[in-house]
C-alpha cells in the first residue's frame, strides 16, 4: 500500500513538474524592460530614471544597501507603486494600466506574507481561486506544488506551526500557483539562518532553472547575488552603478563604490606618473612606485588616484623589491587553509590581505613589503571620484 | 546580608499585594453587595440582607406589575442592537479609511472621530436635544439611536483601527499579487483578519449603549424610557429593591456576555492593546 501509494505521488510530481514545465516553456520568452523608470515620494527620489533589461530565464540582482531604490524598482513591477514616469513592460506590451492583480508577477515576500488565518493548502489555492479554477484542478495542483517544495503531508498545517524555511517553501509554491510571468524575490534568505540559507538559495536557484522563470532577486547581501544571479545590477541613490555578471562586477567594478560594495576592497592612495607600452607608472605612498598593467587610459599624469586591490591580490615579501611597498602588520585571523592578515600602510590606511596557508601561519616581523601578484588586475580609479560607500 | 535583597523584594511583594488586594476590594465589593441586596427578603434596600430570597426577582419578571421595567429594558435592548450595529458597520469602514491615511490629515481624523469619547456625555446629550429640537424632531427611539451610535462609535474605532495597525501590510499586497481584485482582497485577507477588533467594538459599544445615562437622559422620554433613566427614577421615587435585581441580571448578563467575547476574540487584550 506505501509502495502505491508513494509511486502515485511520484506521479503526481512528475505531472506537476511536466505541467509548470509545459507553461514555463510557454512563458520562456518573458522578458521585462524598464525604461527610464522614475519613483519619488513626495521630494524624495527614489529611484531616477532606471533602464534595465532582464533576458528571458534570467536571474537578475538588483543589490545595493537601504535606500538605493531596489525595493522601490521591485514594488514597481509588483504594481505597488505609480511611477512618476518612464515603463514597465513585459514581452514589449506596457504594463503600467494593470492593478496588481492583472499583471501576473508571482512575489516571495521578506516576511514570506503567508495568510495566517488559512492552512498550508489554501493558501496555495489561493491564487488559483481567485483565477476561478475549477475545485479539482486546484486540488490537484495544490498536491503537485506541495510535493515539488517538498512539503508533501504539510497541506493542513497552519504557516505559524511551520519552520522559517518551510514557511518559505509554501510561499514559493504559492507564488509559483499563479504561473507568473516574472518571478519577485524580495530579500527572501534574510530570515533564515546561514546553513538553511545556502540550501534554499540552491533550491531556488534549480527550481528557476527547470522552469526558465524570469526572475529578479532583492538583496543587499552580495554573496547573495554572487550565487544565485546570472547578472547583477548595483545600485545606489537610485540608480544602476553597474550592470553585468558577478565575475564583471568583481573584477572589473565601473567605481569605487562598486569595487567597495562587492567583495572587500583595499583603497590604496597612489599618484599617477605616466602611461606607456600599456602600463600605468604609479607612485605609491612610501615612494616607491609601481607598475600596473592596464589596457585603459589612467587618469592624467600627475593626477591623485585610487588603486582597488582586492585581498587575494597583494602578496607580502620579507624584503623590498620592484613595486613593492612597506606595510606595518597586524592581526592574522587563521580561516582554514586561508589566512586574513590585517596591516597599513605608513599614513593608517587601513589594508586586507588574504594569504593561502600552507603550513604553520608564517611567522613575520612587524613590517613586510607588499606587492601586486602577478596577473592580478587591481583597477585604477581617480581620486576625485572617490565617494564613500 | 544575603536576607536584605530578600527583605526588599518580599516587602515590595506585600505592598503590591496589599495595593491589588484593596483595588479588587473596592471594585469587586460593590457589584457583591448590590447582588447580596438584591436576594434580600425585606422591603427596604439594606445590606447586610435580611432573609435569602428571590422575591424581588419574582416581581421583578412579573408582567403586568413591571411592564414600565421591560418596556424600558426592551427599548433599551432595541437602542443598543441598532446603535451598536451601525457603529459596528460605520465605525468599521471609518477606521480602514483612516488607516489607509498617511501622516497628519490620519491623525487628525482619528482624533475628531474619537472625540466623543473625550466629550462630556451631558454636554453632548444636551447639544443633541437642543439641536434635534430646532430641527423640529420630536423624541423617538430612532434619535435615540443616533445619540446613542455618535457616542459608541469610538469604541468600535479603537479596536478596528488596532487590529489595522497591527495587519502586516504584505498580506493584501500578496493577495493582489496572486490575482486577486480589492474586493476579495478585502473579503478574503483583511476582514477574517480583522474579525475579532470588529466583534470586540461590537461587543464594547453594545455595552456602553445600554450603560449610557447621559445621552438617554436628554432623548428619552415618557414613551421612549430606557433602562438606566427608569431605574434612576425609581431609586428616587420609592427605593424600589427590584432596581438592585435589575442590577443582579445586568452583572450576570455582562458577566457571561465577557466570557463568551474572551473566549472568541480575546477581548482584554484588545482594549489593552
Amino acid at each position: 500500500m506505501i509502495v502505491a501509494a508513494e509511486g502515485e505521488t511520484q506521479i503526481n510530481v512528475a505531472q506537476q513538474v511536466e505541467h509548470l514545465e509545459n507553461t514555463a516553456s510557454s512563458l520562456r520568452g518573458h522578458v521585462l524592460d524598464v525604461k527610464g523608470l522614475t519613483i519619488a515620494y513626495g521630494g524624495f527620489v527614489a529611484l531616477a530614471g532606471v533602464d534595465l533589461q532582464v533576458q528571458a530565464g534570467e536571474v537578475l540582482a538588483l543589490l545595493g544597501p537601504s535606500g538605493c531604490g531596489k525595493t522601490s524598482l521591485l514594488r514597481a513591477i509588483a504594481g505597488f507603486v505609480r511611477q512618476r514616469s518612464g515603463q514597465v513592460l513585459i514581452d514589449g506590451r506596457p504594463i503600467d494600466g494593470l492593478p496588481p492583480e492583472r499583471r501576473q508577477v508571482g512575489i516571495v515576500f521578506q516576511n514570506y506574507a503567508l495568510f495566517p488565518h488559512m492552512s498550508v493548502a489554501g493558501n496555495i489555492a489561493f491564487g488559483l481561486e481567485a483565477r476561478g479554477a475549477r475545485r479539482r484542478e486546484i486540488a490537484e495542483r495544490v498536491d503537485g506544488l506541495l510535493e515539488l517544495v517538498q512539503l508533501g503531508g504539510f497541506a493542513d498545517r497552519r504557516p505559524a506551526q511551520l519552520s522559517g524555511g518551510q514557511q518559505q517553501r509554501v510561499a514559493l509554491a504559492r507564488a509559483l500557483a499563479i504561473e507568473p510571468r516574472i518571478l519577485l524575490l524580495d530579500e527572501p534568505f534574510a530570515a533564515l539562518d546561514r546553513a538553511l540559507r545556502l540550501d534554499m538559495q540552491i533550491e531556488i536557484k534549480r527550481l528557476q532553472r527547470r522552469l526558465g522563470l524570469t526572475t529578479i532577486l532583492v538583496t543587499h547581501d552580495q554573496d547573495e547575488a554572487m550565487s544565485v544571479a546570472d547578472r547583477i545590477a548595483v545600485m545606489r541613490d537610485g540608480s544602476i552603478e553597474q550592470l553585468g555578471t558577478p565575475v564583471e562586477v568583481y573584477d572589473r567594478p565601473a567605481n569605487l563604490f562598486v569595487a567597495g560594495f562587492i567583495g572587500t576592497t583595499n583603497a590604496l592612495p597612489c599618484t599617477v606618473l605616466g602611461w606607456s607600452n600599456g602600463a600605468a607608472q604609479l607612485r605609491m605612498q612610501d615612494g616607491g612606485t609601481l607598475a600596473l598593467p592596464t589596457e585603459v587610459p589612467p587618469p592624467a599624469a600627475g593626477h591623485n588616484a585610487i588603486l582597488a586591490v582586492r585581498p587575494e591580490h597583494l602578496v607580502l615579501h620579507d624584503e623590498p623589491g620592484e613595486g613593492r611597498f612597506l606595510v606595518t602588520l597586524g592581526l592574522a585571523l587563521p580561516l582554514g587553509g586561508q589566512t586574513i592578515r590585517e596591516a597599513s600602510l605608513g599614513d593608517g590606511t587601513a589594508l586586507r590581505l588574504i594569504e593561502q596557508r600552507h603550513g604553520a601561519i608564517p611567522r613575520r616581523s612587524s613590517q613586510a613589503w607588499c606587492g601586486i601578484a602577478v596577473g592580478a588586475t587591481p583597477t585604477l580609479f581617480e581620486a576625485s571620484s572617490r565617494k564613500d560607500p | 546580608m544575603a536576607r536584605r535583597p530578600n527583605l526588599g523584594a518580599a516587602s515590595y511583594v506585600l505592598v503590591v499585594g496589599l495595593l491589588a488586594a484593596l483595588a479588587l476590594l473596592i471594585l469587586v465589593g460593590p457589584v457583591l453587595v448590590v447582588l447580596a441586596t438584591s436576594l434580600t427578603d425585606s422591603r427596604a434596600i439594606r445590606f447586610p440582607p435580611q432573609g435569602l430570597s428571590l422575591r424581588w426577582y419574582e416581581l421583578l419578571l412579573d408582567t403586568v406589575r413591571s411592564r414600565p421595567i421591560h418596556r424600558a429594558a426592551g427599548n433599551t435592548l432595541q437602542v443598543a442592537a441598532l446603535a451598536a450595529g451601525l457603529a459596528t458597520l460605520l465605525g468599521t469602514a471609518a477606521a480602514i479609511g483612516i488607516s489607509t491615511m498617511r501622516g497628519r490629515l490620519g491623525r487628525l481624523m482619528d482624533a475628531f472621530f474619537l472625540s466623543p469619547l473625550v466629550l462630556p456625555g451631558l454636554a453632548f446629550g444636551l447639544a443633541a436635544l437642543v439641536y434635534f429640537t430646532l430641527l423640529r424632531l420630536r423624541p423617538s427611539l430612532e434619535l435615540l439611536v443616533i445619540g446613542h451610535f455618535i457616542v459608541i462609535t469610538p469604541f468600535v474605532l479603537r479596536t478596528v483601527g488596532a487590529s489595522m495597525s497591527q495587519l502586516d501590510p504584505a498580506l493584501p499586497e500578496a493577495s493582489r499579487s496572486l490575482g486577486a481584485g480589492p474586493w476579495r482582497t478585502f473579503r478574503r485577507v483583511t476582514l477574517p483578519l480583522i474579525a475579532p477588533g470588529i466583534a470586540a467594538g461590537g461587543f464594547l459599544a453594545f455595552m456602553a449603549s445600554v450603560d449610557n445615562v447621559p445621552v438617554s437622559l436628554f432623548l428619552s422620554s415618557a414613551r421612549t424610557d430606557m433602562l438606566p433613566i427608569r431605574m434612576w427614577g425609581m431609586m428616587e421615587s420609592t427605593l424600589d429593591v427590584r432596581v438592585a435585581a435589575v442590577s443582579g441580571l445586568l452583572i450576570l448578563a455582562a458577566f457571561l456576555l465577557m466570557l463568551v467575547m474572551e473566549r472568541l476574540t480575546g477581548l482584554t487584550r484588545r482594549i489593552r492593546g
